[in-house]
């Protein structure tokens, strides 16, 4: 439920200008695929939103990103607040090895949200959001390996809701996963982005048309086409997204 | 090559070395580590036979070690090893392991190959050299500190091992932490953990193990550390009054055997008690390389279940 | 903003062991430089039957020369056969276990060993070449395990590639990955000489004595050594330590010039290896 407003962005590793000038306002509470061929800069533009880039040592960025309204680029945000209202799924599932039940608890706990029996609730309450409960609300104490790999995508985004963010940053959720599985995520997405802001990266072209509500196209670090879903797939402005979509590069 | 059963497996074996006859050699060199363990637990334990049968189980729990009377009883030795490593890892294992999490987490990438290389070299330094710097240097302080009359004493002893254990728990802890996957940190942080809460709750808890193995890999250095503990600790088979005071002087089994081989006649009783000893390092050091090898190989179990849908 | 500062505090702290640490190393190169006054070039070429210490000098060469020579070898092979040819299997493990063990054994036990086996069983007294065996033992798993790395470092494509155009097994394998592993293997040469060119209970009843006559004509005369006399001088002869600072001096420098050589070796070769990080 935040309006992401970015602001001529420009990103740098060492001597490689990854995210040129790139000014994009991203909706709230809808789904925006970020789309591209590869090295176009989608990964580097959602991990600007969470200010991850900067943990990588040669790395540069300026420009501004307003989150409801406030720079998070700005020298006094605290970086650990904007990571919890900022949530990330990554690529491969990636739970701590601990339990189900700890993997969920890590981010409350750490934000010191709630302790005691109300840690068990927002467990209960980020795994039936993330549609994971059910399977496995007798298993919270295994192992997070013991789960499937969808299963534990469905946790990592469990883990990600847990500490009740505004924005959902998913750099391509299901390419590690199995068609079964991709389904079932894709359906969650949808679901979550009505209540959150959801910004999801993908390489795959069907997956965007089928789950976002708005598109972006970027290329080679600079933004080429932005719009909703439907208009960018079936009327595109740009030739060069046309292009993209029918496949003749990428 | 009986050792592989399988017949059909031997088979193929032999099949190969038709084809790759230097196959055979590449099997020996490496063999050579298995054989020569054999071949040294035979031998020391052949040299040591004599004392073990003479004193029986009194060479390890025998309270007096006297050349001249041809009492030889361990246990002053073996308390007197105990007794250094652990003053020993008391400081190492703190100072070694937040050593090796600030380089692994909190230095920055240009200076970790530089400080990693200066602990290398630490480690590096010949343990005379670090003997002899304790007795130059080291013992007098610690003597005119304490007001003591010399200062080569359990305390010294332990100083100087620890500093020579720190590189091992630091090296191996460091490879450890090294080798903890990233995506676990990112997960954190993207969390918004702070680096801290990223160390203390994600990364060390996976290194548990592994720091442990570098432990115990510190303390078979140092219990087999000869030269430098020779030096320092004083030489006297006693058990310190009291038993804690590390102001006393000790002689650690590796100094025993060092100081007394080449005064005892071959074949002789002493000589045969100093191999006992030696059995008794072998066996030990044996004991807990191989824990920490186990506790090692344990951490892939971590990942057990499914694995990566890859 | 309270958890930065209190981030920084912490880090502060644990930043104070590794300080203390290099702190001791450099104390150490103190301690042994202010000893360089006794340093003097003839020192190191005059014969110790005129005070100097230049067949310790030699003796130490010579033993290292020895062991690398036999360590070498055997200790590349046999990372070759565990990484390229091994079966995956328990004697695999086992193998690679007693390695590890090997690497454990107290040295005055592996003194010890040499002296009962080489020295006597074999017949080789108190030589050079008892010196060498025994030195081998202790050189053989840095030397193995370091192979072991600098091989699996090297990518699969390359000994590939050979296959593929109808070469045997061992002949891609040597052209290809131990040459392209050639840095880092004797990177790992040079820091088991290092290892042991400081080594002294291994040495102390195997191969040294306290003086001979000029160099030793063959190898299965005893030898002088650098680690032994200072040892023994120190220990039993109860020589202050400004007479046998020379000695070393020399000693350390011959180790840290090898480990030094060897680090950097192993850092430079990173750089340029291009399939490397």
């Amino acid at each position: 439920m935040a309006e992401v407003d970015i602001r001529k962005l420009n990103t740098w590793f060492k001597d490689n200008h990854v995210l040129k000038d790139l000014s994009l306002t991203i909706k709230e509470n809808a789904v925006t695929a970020v789309m591209g061929p590869s090295g176009c800069g989608k990964t580097t533009l959602i991990r600007a939103i969470n200010r991850m880039n900067e943990i990588i040592s040669g790395s540069r960025t300026t420009g501004e990103v307003y989150i409801n309204g406030i720079n998070i680029y700005d020298e006094n945000t605290n970086v650990y607040e904007l990571r919890r209202k900022v949530g990330m799924v990554f690529q491969r599932p990636n739970p701590f090895p601990k339990s189900v039940f700890e993997n969920v608890a890590f981010g409350p706990k750490i934000h010191k949200m709630a302790n005691g029996k109300e840690i068990d609730k927002i467990v209960e309450r980020s795994l039936k959001e993330a549609a994971l409960w059910e399977e496995i609300k007798d298993r919270l104490n295994d192992s997070a390996f013991s789960l499937s790999g969808g299963q534990q995508q469905r946790l990592c985004i469990a883990r990600a809701l847990a500490v009740e963010p505004e924005v959902v940053l998913m750099d391509e959720p299901c390419s590690a996963l199995d068609p079964t599985a991709t389904t079932k995520i894709e359906a969650l997405i949808r679901e979550i982005g009505e209540k959150y802001t959801v910004i999801i990266v993908t390489h795959n072209l069907q997956q965007a048309a089928r789950v976002s509500d708005f598109t972006a196209f970027l290329y080679v670090g600079k933004l080429v086409e932005y719009g909703d879903t439907k208009s960018v797939f079936e009327n595109p402005k740009s030739e060069l997204t046309e292009k993209y979509i029918t496949g003749e590069f990428g | 090559m009986s050792r592989i059963r399988d017949p059909k497996k031997r088979s193929l074996f032999l099949r190969h070395l038709r084809e790759e006859p230097i196959e055979v050699l590449l099997f020996l060199c490496a063999s050579f580590s298995i054989v020569v363990l054999f071949l040294m637990l035979f031998f020391i334990t052949k040299e040591g036979s004599q004392a073990f049968s003479n004193f029986g189980i009194d060479l390890i729990i025998g309270q007096r070690w006297e050349t001249n009377e041809n009492l030889f009883g361990a246990f002053p030795l073996i308390y007197g090893s105990i007794m250094v490593v652990a003053g020993a890892l008391v400081i190492a294992i703190p100072l070694g392991v937040t050593t090796a999490i600030f380089i692994a987490e909190i230095l920055p990438f240009s200076l970790r190959d530089l400080i990693k290389s200066l602990i290398e070299l630490l480690a590096s330094v010949p343990s005379i050299i670090y003997g002899f710097i304790g007795v130059i240097y080291l013992a007098p302080q610690i003597s005119s500190f304490f007001g003591i009359s010399s200062g080569t004493v359990a305390l010294t002893a332990s100083l100087v091992l620890a500093i020579m254990t720190v590189p091992t728990i630091v090296g191996v802890s460091g490879e450890i932490l090294s080798a903890v996957p990233k995506e676990y940190k990112e997960a954190a942080l993207a969390l918004g953990a702070t680096r801290w809460q990223t160390i203390r709750s994600v990364v060390v808890p996976i290194a548990k193990s592994g720091i442990l193995a570098s432990i115990m890999l510190g303390f078979g250095r140092a219990i087999g550390e000869t030269v430098a503990v020779l030096m320092v600790a004083g030489n006297t088979a006693v058990i310190p009054t009291p038993p804690w005071s590390f102001l006393s002087p000790v002689y650690p089994l590796t100094a025993v055997i060092a100081m007394q081989m080449g005064e005892a006649a071959v074949g002789s009783l002493e000589y045969s008690a100093l191999f006992g000893l030696g059995l008794i390092l072998f066996i030990l050091t044996f004991i807990v390389n191989t824990l920490a090898d186990m506790i090692v190989k344990r951490k892939p179990k971590m990942r057990s279940g499914r694995k990566w849908p890859l | 903003m309270a958890s930065v500062t209190k981030e920084r505090v912490l880090f502060v702290i644990f930043g104070v062991p590794m300080v203390t640490c290099l702190l001791v190393f450099f104390w150490i190169v103190f301690v042994l430089s202010t000893g360089i006054g006794t340093l003097r070039w003839d020192l190191l070429t005059t014969s110790v039957l005129q005070g100097g210490i230049f067949e310790m000098i030699i003796g130490t060469v010579y033993l290292l020369l020895g062991a690398a020579g036999i360590a070498g070898p055997v200790g590349v092979l046999a990372a070759v056969y565990l990484v390229e040819y091994a079966p995956r299997g328990k004697f695999t493990r086992i193998i690679d276990q007693a390695i590890n063990n090997l690497a454990g054994v107290p040295s005055i036990v592996i003194g010890l060993f040499g002296y009962t086996f080489f020295c006597r069983q074999l017949g080789l007294g108190i030589s050079l070449a008892a010196g060498w065996l025994t030195l081998t033992l202790m050189m053989l798993p840095i030397v193995i395990r370091g192979t072991e790395e600098a091989i699996k470092l090297v990518p699969a494509s390359f000994k590939e590639a050979a296959l593929a155009l109808g070469t045997t097994k061992w002949k891609a394998t040597s052209s290809m990955t131990i040459s392209s592993a050639a840095p880092g293997i004797i990177t790992s040469i040079m820091l088991g000489v290092a290892r042991v060119a400081g080594e002294t209970a291994a040495i102390l009843f195997t191969s040294c004595v306290l003086v001979t006559r000029g160099l030793p004509k063959s190898p299965f005369e005893p030898v002088m050594a650098l680690a032994y006399n200072l040892f023994v001088k120190i220990v039993a002869l109860g020589e202050s330590p400004d007479e046998v600072f020379g000695i070393a001096l020399v000693l350390f420098f011959i180790v840290a010039f090898f480990a030094t050589a060897a680090i950097s070796l192993r850092i430079h070769y990173r750089r340029r290896q291009p399939w490397l990080r």
